[in-house]
C-alpha cells in the first residue's frame, strides 16, 4: 500500500509504503514498512520505489563517468579528486590499456598534477576505495574547455530524459559538453560568449532543477543570448 | 535581574504562556550558501544556527573509521550570546554539550554508508535564553537533512522542568535559574525513542513520568515544524520557477 503520491516531496522518516516494494534509492525498510531517508521527490514505478535526492555529495558508483582532477602521482599511477568524500585511483595500465614496464618507462609524461580527465569508475570496494579507468574512446585527459562544478544531485537534470536537456544545450549553443556524474561539466566551444551562456544555463538548471518545463526555458534563454549577437 | 516573587501567577508563566506551551518557534532550512546543509532556529529569544559539512574526507587520517563515517559535533556559544560576555572558545560546558548533541544525532544518521568519511556539525548559539542544547539539536537535525545525508528520522528536542512546583515545558532562562528542575530531552519522534536525557534538580517518579510525557508532546510540535521547514525550502523555489 502506498502512502505518498508520485513526485511528492518527502522528508527523512516519512512513511512511503507498506508491503513488498523494491527499494532503488533514498529509502529504507523496517519490517514491511518503507520510509524515506532523504529529502527528495518520491518516484514510484510499478513495484519500484525511489526517492530522488535534492541535495548531497557525489558517492562513486561502478560504471559512472566522472570528471576528475589529478591531485597526486605515485610510481604506478595517479590519485584524482572526484568532488566527493572519496578520491579515485587510476593506474597507468588503466589509462593506456597496455602493460607498462615501470622500470623502463617514466609515467609522468602521461599525466601531471592539475590535469583534468574524464574517467569511468571501474570498481568501488566496500571500503569505498575507487578504481578508475580512462582508456576507452571518449575517456582520458581533456584539453582546453571550461570546467564547471554544480551540485551532483542536479546532474540527472542536466542530462534530461533520454539526454534531451544535454542535446538542447549542445545544439542551441554549438558547444560540446561532457557531463560527469560527480557534478562536473566540461564545455568546449569556439564562441566564448556561448560557452559563458552554457555556464549560465547550467547554473539555472541547478537553481530550478525540481521545476517542470525546464528544458524549454533553458532553450529560450540560450536562444535569446545567441540572437543578441556579438556586441 | 532579581528573582521574581513567583514564577507562575494564576496558572500563567512570566511570559504569559501556559505550563504546557512552547515559546514561538521558527525554523528555516538552507540559510548558508557555502555549507552542505544548514538551518536557523528561533525558539523564543534563542537564536541558533546549525551548519553541516560532508560527508567529506576525514582529517586527521588516524581518526578515520574503516567501516563507517564519523559524526563530529561542535556546540559553540558566541561571546555576545549571553548577558555577561562569554569568554570565547570551548569550555567544560560546551565540550559536554558537543558530546551529548553528537550522541543525540548519531542514531538517526546512516553513518555506515560512508566508510572513512566525516560529517561535521556546527551548532552556533547567537543568542541564548535557556534550552540551547535542545534547540541546537533541533537545528542540527534539520541541517543534516538539508545536506542530503540519509537519516532514519529527524531528532526533535525540548526541555521540561519544575518551576514553583508545576511541571512546565520549554523553560526560559528565568525559569531555569530559579526553578527547581531542568530536564532536556531529545527524541526520534517516529519511533518515540529517546536519544538525549539529562536532568538537573530532582523529580519524584510521578513527576518524572509526567514531565517526560510533556516533553514528548513538545517534541511532536517541534517535529512538525522541522518537517514543514524542510518542505518549505523546496516548495518556495518551485513557485519561483513557474
Amino acid at each position: 500500500m502506498l502512502h505518498v503520491q508520485n513526485r511528492e516531496l518527502v522528508v527523512p522518516g516519512q512513511l512511503l509504503a507498506e508491503g513488498g516494494y523494491v527499494i532503488r534509492q533514498g529509502a529504507f525498510r523496517e519490517g514491511s514498512r518503507i520510509y524515506s531517508s532523504v529529502v527528495g521527490l518520491a518516484d514510484l514505478h510499478g513495484q519500484e520505489i525511489r526517492v530522488i535526492p535534492l541535495q548531497g555529495r557525489y558517492i562513486p558508483k561502478r560504471g559512472d563517468v566522472v570528471i576528475g582532477v589529478v591531485i597526486d602521482t605515485h610510481y604506478s599511477g595517479w590519485i584524482l579528486d572526484l568532488n566527493s568524500p572519496y578520491v579515485g585511483n587510476l593506474f597507468v595500465s588503466d589509462l593506456l590499456r597496455r602493460k607498462v614496464d615501470l622500470m623502463r618507462e617514466d609515467i609522468s609524461k602521461y599525466l601531471d598534477v592539475g590535469d583534468v580527465l574524464v574517467a569511468q569508475v571501474k570498481d568501488v570496494d566496500e571500503l569505498m576505495r575507487v578504481q578508475l579507468e580512462a582508456g576507452e574512446p571518449g575517456l582520458g585527459r581533456v584539453e582546453g574547455g571550461k570546467l564547471v562544478e554544480i551540485s551532483p544531485a542536479k546532474i540527472p537534470r542536466v542530462i534530461g530524459r533520454k539526454g534531451s536537456m544535454l542535446n538542447t544545450l549542445q545544439s542551441v549553443s554549438g558547444c560540446r559538453l561532457k557531463v560527469g556524474q560527480n557534478g562536473r561539466v566540461m564545455i568546449w566551444g569556439d564562441d566564448q560568449r556561448m560557452v559563458n551562456a552554457v555556464v549560465e544555463a547550467l547554473l539555472m538548471i541547478e537553481r530550478e532543477a525540481h521545476t517542470s518545463g525546464l528544458t524549454d526555458r533553458v532553450r529560450a534563454m540560450l536562444e535569446k543570448l545567441k540572437s543578441e549577437g556579438g556586441e | 535581574m532579581e528573582k521574581p516573587e513567583r514564577l507562575i501567577v494564576d496558572g500563567k508563566r512570566l511570559d504569559g504562556r501556559a505550563p504546557d506551551e512552547l515559546r514561538p518557534l521558527r525554523i528555516k532550512a538552507g540559510v548558508l550558501k557555502r555549507a552542505d546543509g544548514s538551518a536557523y532556529v528561533e525558539l523564543g529569544r534563542n537564536k541558533i544556527l546549525a551548519a553541516v559539512y560532508g560527508p567529506r574526507e576525514m582529517h586527521p587520517r588516524h581518526l578515520q573509521q574503516p567501516d563507517t563515517a564519523v559524526l563530529r559535533c561542535r556546540y559553540n556559544m558566541a561571546p555576545f550570546s549571553v548577558e555577561e560576555r562569554k569568554r570565547p572558545g570551548p569550555d567544560r560546558r560546551s565540550v559536554e554539550i558537543s558530546k551529548v548533541a553528537r550522541e543525540a544525532l548519531e542514531p538517526v544518521v546512516f553513518l555506515e554508508l560512508y566508510p572513512r568519511a566525516a560529517i561535521d556539525v556546527f551548532i552556533e548559539v547567537l543568542q541564548a535564553d535557556a534550552g540551547t542544547r535542545t534547540t541546537g539539536i533541533t537545528a542540527a537535525a534539520v541541517a543534516l537533512a538539508d545536506a542530503g545525508i540519509p537519516m532514519r528520522d529527524l531528532v526533535a528536542a525540548v526541555a521540561v522542568g519544575k518551576v514553583d512546583g508545576t511541571i512546565v515545558l520549554d523553560l526560559t532562562s528565568e525559569e531555569d535559574q530559579w526553578g527547581t528542575t531542568d530536564m532536556p530531552v531529545a527524541i526520534m519522534p517516529r519511533k518515540k525513542l529517546i536519544t538525549l536525557l539529562q536532568m538537573d534538580g530532582h523529580f519524584t517518579g510521578e513527576e518524572f513520568r509526567q514531565a517526560l510525557s510533556l516533553a514528548f508532546k513538545g517534541c511532536e510540535q517541534i517535529y512538525e515544524a522541522q518537517k514543514q521547514a524542510l518542505r518549505e525550502r523546496y516548495s518556495v523555489k518551485r513557485e519561483e520557477g513557474e
